[in-house]
């Protein structure tokens, strides 16, 4: 019953997705471009959800679905599970992947690369950087929105890519 | 064993507490008995239960009774060991004693003799007599009483206990109270051991032939009754609980065919809440019992301990099951029960068990869940017992006033008939009522239901039951009435009502079996095994039922249709409420439904109406389209009957909003109708309804609208109408909301035309006006049906659904409208900026350039000013121009467009013409540069006039300028308007300046005209002449022609030419003529010419007028221009010379002085000297810019008469300005210019040099 | 015999309900399932009756009637499962079973990328499934 897909696939797909999303789509308004990608990531979210969730005892309480997600979802998509998470009790969690596979064979776009002569271009370059990679990050956050929202956790999702390749989903569960 | 059922059943009749009993020994019981009593019952017991844990009883009663007593005497010892229950728990003695002899003699061997027996449980009760006041009585008591202790008191076991008659000690009556319950709890303990060990014992042989359950159950119930005794409910219950499993064990297990009981009259009433029903004597079949009566007996035993511990809610929550599976049981022995015993038990049971707990049962004392829980097991009591009484109306008929709704079907038609062994028969005498029942169903029509729906109304029958009743009529069994039915599987589904010979017609076309039951009389008629009819089915059940049924109340309920209704309402409000209480709402909300149906049927549309909206709201609430379709059309019903039109309306509206598929054409067709009806019809008030369900709108996809600021639109909406026939709004509106600020309102468009929507998609056009700036999404569509004010607000997806769905699931509007911000949208410029002949018919051309903004259908007003008068006679030319782009007012540009124009224009410039001012642009004009030729005529009555080279003046510009004011009305509506007013330059072809060229000896002067030509556009002179003024003439007698004819001579633009002309003095008139005629001051000069240019240029050939000038052949006009010549001095009597400056030249506000020598050259003898004596009037006359003048500006000299006599004027002057400047001039106002020579000539200008920095205006003074 | 299959979703709105009597009854057994929503609810908002099967997808026999039963199933999703059968003597285990199969076409079926969370299954081939899992209810306990 379970169909495989070879995990260069996937990747390619990701990244073709992001592409044609920022650059041909929504060229100049990234954020629709991001709410877009994002849209994909909660709907192939709510469906792996459903998948995942068959044959286990339903969840009592947030922490267990958001465990679920950290432990069997996330081996399920990403082959490993999350390292760590951590929460401040009143519906904020933080799940970071120290080695995210998204992430993990992602370069920077080398025209930006090789223009960091001086200071600011470097840090110009740098954010740059830090947009592309945040444009491949709305997928896997649109992800855990909708598997968490189909378990009946209306939340946001955000991310965090401070040092890479490690990088940190944050759950903000509305209340 | 068995045998003592009756004498157990007595004991446990009388018996019903604990008995302690009392060895009276030295007869004290008569004088305490009282005071012993009223400690009764024990205040707190502290017993064992089973599981050997202590267990505090409250109150536990229990008596005295002498061992004396009759009632202790004279038993068995097996049977004392049997019903042990009964015997007593504690024994007290009591005894008295004074003195220690009697005690040692008489007393002690007494007490021994009682005690030994360790059956009992003793202790002794050592009574003193002494008055306390009697001292050594009390001494003689102590004593004693010490003895006694010493005596029967173990150190493990205090056994005695002292009491004063006068003044008990204070803990006395503890004291006991303890002691007796220490005894009871030791005799408690030992006997549940013993029951325990028999009940073992039995039980080791529970699957030997020998195995008698009648024991098992003495036993243990005698368990359970001493602990019911104790006030040991839990193990009693427990026990009951046990005896029933192994009962249940017996009986399914118990290989041999058993006698099931119920067969008794009043069997149909359950009894399973009242233990006394039956003595177990009369139950009891060999070893065990009947199970219909015990099992009944043994609920009533668990509940009434249930009850004793104060939970009803157990009762219920054990009761429905129990009924559900004793209900089991019932069908497996149906054959050989009465006719519907099984259902009118269920019944009994049923409410038995609602009234026992409820009464039991009071609110607040239990956890809200078991509460709710409670309420629902009412609930269900409530239902089943309500399914089971439709099934016995359907049975005796009627069924058709239960109604066919969801919940009714599917509790009846999954429920199988009753299975008698053989179907009740009709009883003799029952003609007459046979016929009452035919009557009935063939006035029964079946409710049809409302705008015509057509439904398969549900079943309430599992299967057709007069098939059912004739195949189980015993003498049919192997009747062809199997084959007859069987083959019609079709019949299965319950068509409504049964088939039956006597069904209505309506009825004989929905149901198949007719035909074939019409035709099977032919087999059956004649013969007692023909098939019964339904009215006998019924009547047969009737009469059954009544022998069943023994409680009157439930037969009176069955007796008649109202009071089967009232009693159908009644359970069913009964489950409703319950439901309402418990967790189960829809159960309720569902069952409200019914009773809704009942008061609708009794015509109390008002109740029905709410129950129906609160039906309507569960399944619309969640959407169970199927279910709402049911029911919807009711709640339209009702509202209809109570004249509610909005509510009427929405119903219908919502009707049609369900799913196409729910119901047919024709059906919504109704729906439509009855709303358009309602619309038109007679309603007082405007009526406003929301129908966002069922017409949805949105903005057509591509692009939104984009407007200019202030341009009118139409707007075109996408509309979807949910109405399965085109239906007509008499006026729609639909407002447009501004992205930018909500509270910037929202604007109404309305359509007042009536629309028709077309079932599906309708695109509508709304007229726009013009809106403020910003973009804008559709608001809300409102409207209006006859007197219906509808409106929605739902957009529907335009086509695709795009990806949006995904992120949030309602869909982000998008804008349909952008007005922009005010900007230029069309510009006027005058084509040509060079001058253009003044006097004379020209083009001006006007570049019209709209700025992508469509010009279509504008109007151009023109104006113009003073001096300037279109040539209205003459069409006004318009051509396209494609890129007169930029600034048309620079030369080259101008050039370049008139390339371009040739160009562009390569089609005829189209005429236009032009009234009263305005001019109307063909559409070609509306999106291209075009450039709109007018013919005008500058006028300026002046003549030119020429100027001498020794002070020429040029005429000013202004002199030349005329205005046009230009006003253009354009945009859909002419809203748009742009004003403009254009500076037109007109000018002379020419300007004229003159010098005498030379002067020969003979007089003939050598007059040179130099033309300028002032125009861009190349001049051909034809011809000049010159007409002298007086005291000229041409030498020769010419006739002013110049000297020598290059003619035509061509003047290039804005370059000069030179005409030489040859006059010479003529006489001046004498004083005679002078006031004959007024001389000639001036001359003319007259030029004929021709232009060759281009109006896209500047000066042209004047446009051809027809009646203008004809004489002028093409092109050659005529220039006038006047000229003054000064006759030159010939003889001068006076010269005036200039004296050189000081060499050191003239600064800035350095005096200097300026010298004029005047000198006389002539003697007297000249007339026009004569009269003046000597005396010469001087004038100087200076700029007063720049010079100022120091002095007498105007004064007599004297000049002595005789030639040479000279005098010198100097004047002081300072110079204003640095410069080269014009010195001032000495004039000699009295003399005539013309005998004045001036020799040195003054300087035309001469040099002031700025001041010098070390001057003393530098100087601080 | 089963007579009736349904697929409620979280908002108790019906998203698939099918049943297989001949009859064309239908409606009876949409409100048969509707009102087992209420016990659904029961189960969940007071857990603590449902004991040992705390939070278990299979909730069991929600309706002991004496002519029909209907057994359900919530997900982690909060859709539901419910089911219809008429006959009396059931299995648990076939139950369990049934509702293992059924919970896996479902999932199949709003894995597709067409179908749109929250509105009605249309898909035939889920259809399909279903009545093949129907038809072989309680033929073997083997998935």
């Amino acid at each position: 019953m379970a169909r495989e897909v070879s995990e260069s696939c996937i990747d390619s797909l990701l990244t073709e997705m992001v592409s044609s999303y920022c650059n041909r789509f929504d060229a100049n308004k990234p954020e629709l471009a991001g709410r877009r990608i994002e849209a994909i990531g909660y709907q192939v979210g709510h469906q792996l959800a459903e998948r995942y969730t068959m044959e286990r005892p339903r969840f009592s309480d947030h922490l267990e679905a958001i465990k679920f997600i950290c432990k069997d979802f996330w081996s399920e998509v990403f082959k490993k599970q999350i390292d760590n998470l951590k929460t401040n009790h009143r519906g904020t969690f933080v799940l970071q992947d120290n080695k995210f596979r998204w992430l993990a064979r992602m370069s920077v776009d080398p025209s930006i690369e090789n223009v960091d002569l001086s200071q600011d271009t470097s840090a110009l370059a740098e954010n740059k950087a830090t947009q592309a990679m945040g444009m491949h990050l709305y997928f896997p956050c649109g992800i855990i929105r909708g598997a968490l929202s189909n378990l009946g956790i209306p939340c946001a999702v955000s991310a965090d890519i401070s040092n890479l390749p490690a990088c940190s989903f944050v759950v903000r569960i509305k209340a | 064993m068995a045998n003592y059922l009756a004498q157990f059943q007595t004991i446990k009749n009388y018996c019903d507490q604990i008995v302690i009993a009392v060895e009276d020994v030295s007869d004290l019981w008569p004088n305490i008995k009282d005071r012993f009593e009223e400690q009764l019952p024990f205040k707190r017991a502290c017993l064992n239960n089973k599981t050997r844990n202590l267990v505090f009883v409250d109150n536990l009663p229990a008596e005295f009774i002498l061992t004396t007593d009759a009632r202790l005497r004279s038993r068995f010892p097996q049977e004392q060991s049997l019903f042990w229950f009964r015997e007593p728990y504690a024994t007290v003695v009591l005894v008295t004693c004074e003195d220690l002899e009697e005690f040692k003699t008489i007393l002690k061997p007494r007490l021994r003799l009682i005690v030994q027996n360790d059956e009992r449980e003793w202790f002794i009760v050592f009574v003193s007599r002494a008055h306390p006041s009697n001292d050594n009585a009390t001494k003689m008591a102590k004593k004693v009483y010490a003895k006694l202790e010493a005596e029967f008191s173990s150190k493990k076991r205090e056994r005695c206990c002292k009491f004063d008659i006068h003044g008990p000690e204070a803990n006395f009556w503890e004291d006991l109270e303890s002691k007796i319950m220490e005894c009871v709890k030791n005799t408690l303990d030992r006997r549940v051991q013993f029951y325990e060990d028999e009940i073992r014992k039995l039980s080791e042989q529970r699957f030997m032939p020998v195995w008698n359950f009648c024991n098992f159950f003495v036993l243990k119930e005698s368990l359970a009754f001493m602990f019911e005794m104790a006030h040991l409910h839990e193990d009693a219950l427990r026990e009951y609980d046990e005896l029933e499993l192994c009962y249940l064990e017996t009986v399914n297990t118990g290989g041999k065919q058993r006698e099931f009981g119920g067969l008794d009259s009043g069997d149909d009433q359950a009894a399973l809440l009242n233990i006394g029903n039956k003595p177990l004597t009369q139950i009891v079949q060999d070893d065990s019992f009947r199970e219909f009566e015990f099992r009944q007996y043994l609920f009533a035993c668990q509940s009434k301990l249930l009850f004793k511990l104060n939970r009803p809610f157990e009762v219920v929550s054990r009761g429905y099951p129990f009924v559900i599976s004793f209900s089991k049981a019932l069908i497996l022995h149906e054959s050989t029960l009465p006719f519907c015993l099984r259902e009118v038990w269920v019944i009994s049971a049923c409410l038995a068990l609602i009234n026992a707990t409820s009464s039991h049962y009071n609110d607040g004392l239990v956890a809200s869940d078991i509460e709710k829980e409670f309420y629902r097991l009412q609930g269900d009591l409530y239902s089943l017992c309500r399914v089971k009484f439709m099934r016995l109306a359907y049975l005796i008929g009627y069924g058709m006033d239960i109604e066919r709704s969801p919940v009714n079907s599917a509790s009846l038609s999954m429920l199988p008939w009753p299975k008698p062994a053989v179907w009740p028969s009709l009883p003799a005498d029952a003609s007459s009522q046979v016929l009452d029942k035919e009557k009935v169903i063939l006035q029964a029509t079946p409710r049809s239901k409302h705008f015509g729906i057509q439904r398969k109304s549900l079943p309430l029958e599992p299967s057709v039951l007069l098939r059912e009743a004739n195949r189980r009529r015993a003498s049919l069994s192997a009747g062809n009435m199997f084959e007859m039915f069987d083959s019609r599987p079709s019949l299965i589904d319950g068509s409504t009502p049964d088939a039956s010979p006597s069904t209505s017609p309506l009825q004989k076309a929905k149901t198949f079996s007719m035909p074939r039951t019409n035709s099977s009389p032919g087999n059956f008629d004649g013969s007692m095994d023909r098939p019964m009819r339904l009215a006998e089915i019924y009547v047969a059940a009737e009469h059954a039922l009544k022998r069943t049924i023994s409680n009157a109340d439930l037969w009176k309920s069955l007796s008649s249709l109202e009071e089967f209704e009232q009693k159908y309402l009644e359970l069913t409000k009964g489950a409703a409420d319950n439901y309402h209480h418990s967790w189960w709402k829809r159960h309720g909300v569902v069952l409200d439904g019914e009773i809704a149906a009942v008061c609708f049927r009794h015509g109390n549309f008002d109740l029905a109406a709410k129950s129906y909206e609160k039906v309507c709201a569960l399944y619309a609430g969640e959407g169970w389209q199927e279910l709402l379709a049911d029911v919807l059309p009711n709640l339209a019903e009702c509202q209809k009957m109570l004249n509610d039109q909005a509510g009427y309306l929405s119903s219908c509206v919502r009707l049609l909003s369900l799913d196409k598929g729910l119901f047919s054409t024709k059906e919504r067709q109704a729906f439509q109708a009855e709303v358009v009806r309602l619309a038109h019809s007679e309603m007082k008030d405007p009526v406003p309804l929301d129908v966002s369900s069922l017409i949805t709108f949105s903005g057509n996809l591509g692009p939104p609208l984009e407007l200019c600021d202030g341009d009118p639109g139409t707007l075109s909406v996408t509309v979807w109408s949910g109405f399965p026939d085109d239906i007509t709004l008499d006026s729609l509106s639909l407002t447009l909301m501004a992205t930018f600020n909500a509270d910037e309102g929202a604007k109404a468009l309305r359509s007042s035309t009536a629309t028709v929507l077309k079932p599906g998609r309708n695109t509508i056009t709304l007229a726009l006006p013009p809106q403020k700036p910003g973009s804008y999404v559709l608001g809300v569509l409102t409207g209006q049906i006859g007197q219906l004010r509808f409106r929605s607000h739902s957009f529907s997806k335009g086509g695709p659904a795009d990806s949006d769905d995904f992120m949030s699931y309602e869909k982000p509007t998008r804008p349909i409208l952008k007005v922009f911000k005010p900007r230029p949208l069309v510009d006027l410029t005058a084509a040509v900026s060079s001058a253009l002949l003044i006097n004379e018919t020209q083009w001006v051309g006007i570049i019209v350039r709209p700025i992508d903004y469509s010009l279509k259908g504008a109007v151009l007003h023109i104006d113009t000013g003073p001096g300037l008068k279109i040539e209205e006679s003459h069409v006004i030319e318009m051509e396209s121009c494609a890129n007169v782009s930029q600034s048309a007012a620079d030369i080259s540009n101008v050039n370049g467009t008139q390339k371009d124009c040739t160009l562009a224009a390569n089609k005829e410039p189209e005429q236009l013409s032009l009234d009263d001012g305005r001019i109307e642009f063909s559409d070609w004009a509306s999106d291209v540069n075009s450039v709109l030729w007018i013919p005008v005529l500058a006028i300026s009555d002046t003549l030119p006039k020429g100027s001498s080279s020794v002070n020429p003046q040029k005429q000013s510009i202004v002199d030349g300028m005329r205005t046009i004011a230009l006003k253009l009305e354009f945009g859909a509506s002419h809203n748009q308007i742009f004003e403009k007013t254009i500076a037109v330059h007109f000018t002379d072809p020419f300007h004229v300046s003159t010098r005498v060229a030379d002067k020969c000896n003979d007089g003939t002067l050598l007059l040179q005209v130099i033309l300028h030509s002032q125009v861009k556009a190349s001049l051909t002179i034809y011809d000049a002449w010159l007409e002298l003024q007086d005291g000229f003439v041409h030498t020769g007698k010419g006739n002013g022609r110049p000297t020598s004819s290059f003619f035509p001579l061509v003047i290039s633009p804005t370059s000069k030419a030179g005409i030489l002309f040859s006059i010479c003095l003529g006489k001046m008139i004498g004083e005679d003529e002078l006031e004959a005629r007024k001389p000639e001051t001036e001359s003319i000069l007259n030029i004929r010419y021709g232009i060759s240019g281009e109006r896209t240029i500047g000066a042209h050939p004047p446009v051809a007028v027809e009646s203008v000038r004809p004489e002028v052949a093409g092109q050659d006009l005529i220039f006038k221009s006047a000229l003054v010549l000064q006759r030159p001095v010939l003889d001068p009597c006076l010269a005036v010379g200039f004296l050189p400056l000081p060499s050191t030249g003239l600064r800035v506000g350095q005096l200097v002085t300026m010298k004029w020598r005047i000198e006389r050259l002539k003697g007297f003898g000249d007339d026009e000297i004569s009269e003046q004596s000597g005396e010469v009037l001087y004038e100087v006359s200076a700029n007063s810019e720049n010079w100022m003048i120091a002095g007498r500006k105007r004064g007599h000299v004297s000049l002595s008469t005789n030639q040479g006599s000279r005098i010198v004027i100097s004047i002081l002057c300072v110079p204003l300005v640095a410069g080269y400047v014009r010195p001032p001039r000495l004039g000699l106002p009295n003399v005539d210019e013309s005998n004045i020579s001036n020799n040195p000539p003054g300087p035309h200008l001469v040099c002031v040099m700025p001041p010098v920095l070390s001057s003393s205006f530098c100087i601080p003074a | 015999m089963i007579a009736c299959v349904a697929v409620i979703g979280h908002q108790n709105n019906p998203l698939y309900i099918q049943s297989f009597t001949e009859a064309d009854d239908a409606l009876k057994l949409h409100h048969i399932v509707h009102c087992s929503l209420d016990v659904v609810e029961e189960r969940v908002n007071n857990p603590k009756k449902s004991g040992p099967t705390l939070n278990e997808t299979f909730l069991g026999l929600l309706y002991p009637t004496e002519n029909y039963k209907v057994y359900g199933y919530l997900t982690n999703t909060k859709v539901k499962f419910i089911l219809v059968t008429t006959d009396l003597d059931v299995r648990d285990a076939d139950v369990r079973n049934f509702f293992r199969r059924f919970h896996a076409a479902y999932v199949d079926a709003v894995s597709n990328p067409f179908h749109v969370p929250g509105k009605k299954i249309t898909s035939k081939t889920f259809a399909e499934r279903v009545s093949n899992i129907v038809k072989s209810f309680g033929l073997s306990s083997a998935g």
